[in-house]
């Protein structure tokens, strides 16, 4: 088997330079462990860590209502952290400090303003760096509100229609009446499973597809580097078939894509607790993802007269792809006509691929993109063979 | 002199001539500045999906108004259900709710009606945005259910009722109503008002031109390994003038970019870079400590390639550490300080002085003194470690 004398050669020089070691797995490593430290913690959105600031000041039964019965089971699920307090100042400079999110002010007097159908104001006193919180705190509130109004705007709409003023007793029985009215319209809730990679995970599939790209270059790159060092007619001299030469090339650069991608899934699983998900589905990928990047690599390497310019070219479209694909930031969430590009490399791909068998949970949900990337790949593939051929001759 | 200035101008030309150059020094900055702008330029709005099962009607084209009036939350209308949820999953949107059909006619009709938020449950954000959407809902149920109760007893039909009651639950007086506002400093006030490519263009400006350089050390090291730096050693030419040629190869590659980088955002994206005399002094002096840190790197590796992927590692990895893929605003505590000792932080937050807070040259006299220390210390380092490879 020339083919694996050749490739076994060829990754014996790869490892002896450490060039390999270090486009494979150290700087995809270092920069998918710096990207989630730094950036990590800004682009997890699961754990907000929201906290509201909450001073009932009523102390009557429509405050405890809106207490106990709408912000303390948010908070038992989990939604966010209630911290009580007893006067609106010490609400008011917390939220301004940015201790908490946002401060919920029930005023004193309110249950009795209610029940007379006076104005009332429930306040909210949102922190100014975190406006989506602060206006989830006041639409929860303004929730409330408007269900406690309902009854009040029930009794007066009835009032304008009938034009005569019922005497206090017929009120109060019609209070009585329009609050039991029951609410016509309801909010059901759909869990859809995640499809969103957390931020170490993010980080490490997209630093490991990147770099991917530019570990699978060896084997090409060989092939061109046996021809400037004039070695490619000692090896055509030898009995050896053209295609056992660029096999070997290619076996090259799939045994370094696998074992870098391999352990690269393994090193970010324990050290930057990123989460791949099923191994199956994840093996699929990765070799989806490898034959893709080989077929690419070497389809562009096949446009290039010597190894630098062929290592140029790789790099120039490595970058570019991974740019493209949102292995930096996410592209295919921002919408448009942009997700739309980005959907043309096979590293969007990956990624999608990634989050599909993390949202669904089984090996299956990998196909479609799995299925993308070897077309990517062997449609490049197929091109790259077709050209490479006149790159093999002395 | 003269023998530095042509060492640095063929270092330059030779740069230039790889067109593979052109791509990561011209296009490739201008580009990630195009892409942040459009991924992030909109803002950070929470982003909510609507889908409205059939054609719709008032109460609930109503009801989508309602959420769009919801501060910090902007709507996108989906017409296919299968969509919206695929685009929920997928983060592209926070959450999405789904209107049933029929819903104008069964609110008329008397029936309780559901509306379905479908979110990413695992996700604080998306169960946060769900209580938003809910708020809202409920602030639409209350004329329905006003007029509903008129109807039942008996006083109107609940087409009559439902525009007296709408009108009476938008009237303020007498209701009990919510007041916001909002407190504090923020420490993003200074943001208020930039364009959409202004941080990234500052971030990407400092970013590359790091990077380019550190990429530049990969010439060093053929310099020295194909022996050029041998044979100019045998002419009457001091390893001083080597060094400094190449430095100054080095700068110019970096000024070239990053003055290019600067004129370039600011005709197609209309950046503001300040006091011009404070930003070209940032690069210049930026230039100087990108130049520094390449003869240092050129100086350690021997080989090109090790050179090339651990300057991508360490262009890339110093870039996040000091601020140019995140704003440093937005790191903790003790990121913030770490990042200090990073060139990058510096310069970015020269250019935050001239831009965000009007300053001028003087102001950023002590960012420009810290990048002139690091330059400084890059280069003795570099020098010295050269000289002594070099004449090995």
């Amino acid at each position: 088997m020339p083919a694996v004398t050749i490739a076994l050669k060829d990754l014996r020089q790869r490892i002896r330079d450490r060039s390999a070691f270090l486009w494979g797995i150290v700087a995809p490593f270092g920069l998918a462990f710096i990207f989630s430290m730094i950036l990590g913690g800004v682009a997890d959105t699961s754990n907000l860590d929201v906290t509201y600031a909450v001073a009932d000041l009523d102390g009557g039964e429509m405050g405890r209502a809106f207490v106990d019965e709408i912000l303390r089971p948010l908070d038992e699920q989990g939604l966010f952290d209630i911290e009580f307090v007893n006067d609106e100042a010490t609400a008011e400079s917390m939220a301004e400090r940015g201790d908490v999110d946002a401060a919920i002010i029930v005023p004193a007097g309110f249950t009795d303003a209610v029940n007379s159908g006076a104005p009332a104001a429930v306040s909210v006193i949102g922190n100014v760096d975190t406006p989506i919180l602060a206006e989830v705190a006041r639409a929860i509130a303004s929730g409330y509100a408007d269900e406690v109004n309902a009854v009040r705007t029930s009794v007066y709409s009835l009032i304008v229609l009938q034009g005569e003023m019922p005497d206090d007793s017929e009120l109060s029985a019609l209070a009585a009446a329009a609050r039991s009215e029951p609410t016509p319209l309801v909010v059901g809730d759909d869990s859809a499973a995640s499809k969103v990679l957390s931020a170490p995970t993010f980080y490490s599939a997209g630093m490991a597809i990147l770099f991917l790209f530019l570990a699978v270059q060896f084997g090409v790159l060989g092939l061109l580097e046996e021809r400037q060092n004039g070695t490619m007619g000692r090896l055509l001299a030898a009995p050896i078939r053209r295609g056992s030469i660029v096999a070997g090339k290619a076996l090259t650069s799939f045994v370094i894509g696998i074992s870098s991608m391999s352990v690269l899934v393994v090193g970010t699983t324990f050290l930057l607790d990123a989460r791949w998900g099923n191994s199956v589905g994840v093996a699929i990928l990765v070799l989806a993802g490898v034959l893709s990047a080989m077929g690419i690599m070497f389809l562009v390497a096949a446009f290039a007269k010597t190894p630098e310019q062929a290592a140029n070219l790789l790099a120039i479209i490595a970058f570019l792809l991974a740019m493209l694909g949102g292995t930096f930031f996410p592209v295919a969430q921002a919408g448009g006509l942009l997700a739309k590009i980005s959907m043309l490399t096979p590293h969007a791909w990956f990624l999608r691929g990634l989050g599909d068998l993390i949202g669904e949970g089984r090996v299956g949900a990998v196909f479609p993109a799995a299925f993308y990337m070897v077309a990517f790949g062997v449609v490049a593939g197929l091109l790259a063979l077709f050209r490479l051929g006149k790159a093999v001759a002395p | 002199m003269r023998k530095v200035l042509s060492i640095g101008w063929v270092n330059t030309v030779r740069f230039l001539r790889e067109r593979s150059n052109i791509f990561f020094v011209f296009l490739l900055p201008l580009l990630i500045i195009l892409l942040l702008g459009a991924v992030y330029g909109g803002g950070f709005e929470s982003r909510v999906g609507v889908h409205v099962d059939d054609a719709g009607g008032p109460l609930a084209e109503s009801l989508v108004a309602t959420i769009e009036d919801l501060d910090e939350i902007s709507v996108q209308r989906y017409d296919d259900a299968g969509a919206m949820r695929d685009a929920v999953q997928r983060g592209t949107i926070d959450g999405g709710l789904t209107i049933p059909a029929r819903f104008d006619a069964d609110l008329a009709a008397g029936e309780v009606v559901e509306v379905v938020f479908i979110g990413r449950m695992t996700e604080q954000t998306s169960m946060l945005l769900g209580e938003a959407v809910r708020g809202a809902v409920a602030a639409e149920a209350e004329p329905i259910r006003a007029a509903r109760f008129v109807e039942h007893q008996g006083v109107a039909s609940f087409q009559e009722a439902l525009p007296v009651a709408t009108d009476l639950a938008h009237d303020e007086g007498g209701r009990i109503t919510v007041t916001f506002r909002e407190a504090g400093e923020s420490a993003f006030a200074e943001f208020e008002g930039l364009g959409n490519f202004d941080v990234g263009s500052s971030q990407e400006l400092v970013l590359f031109m790091f990077l380019t350089s550190l990429a530049g050390s990969a010439a060093l090291i053929q310099t020295r390994r194909l022996g050029v730096a041998r044979r100019m050693l045998a002419t009457p030419t001091s390893t001083r003038a080597i060094v400094g040629g190449e430095t100054l190869g080095r700068f110019s590659i970096a000024m070239v970019q990053g003055l290019y980088i600067m004129v370039g955002t600011l005709l197609l994206f209309r950046v503001d870079w300040g006091d011009p005399f404070g930003a070209v002094a940032i690069v210049v002096v930026f230039a100087l400590v990108g130049a520094a840190a390449a003869m240092l790197m050129g100086a350690l590796f021997s080989n090109d390639q090790q050179a090339g992927s651990l300057g991508v590692l360490l262009g890339l990895g110093l870039a996040a550490f000091g601020g140019a893929m995140a704003p440093i605003e937005i790191f903790p505590a003790t990121m913030k300080t770490l990042a200090k000792v990073t060139p990058h932080a510096w310069a970015i937050d020269g250019f935050a002085k001239l831009v965000r807070r009007d300053g001028n040259i003087v102001d950023i006299l002590p960012n420009l003194g810290v990048l002139a220390a690091f330059a400084a210390a890059f280069m003795l380092l570099g020098a010295w470690r050269l000289r002594r490879v070099l004449t090995r």
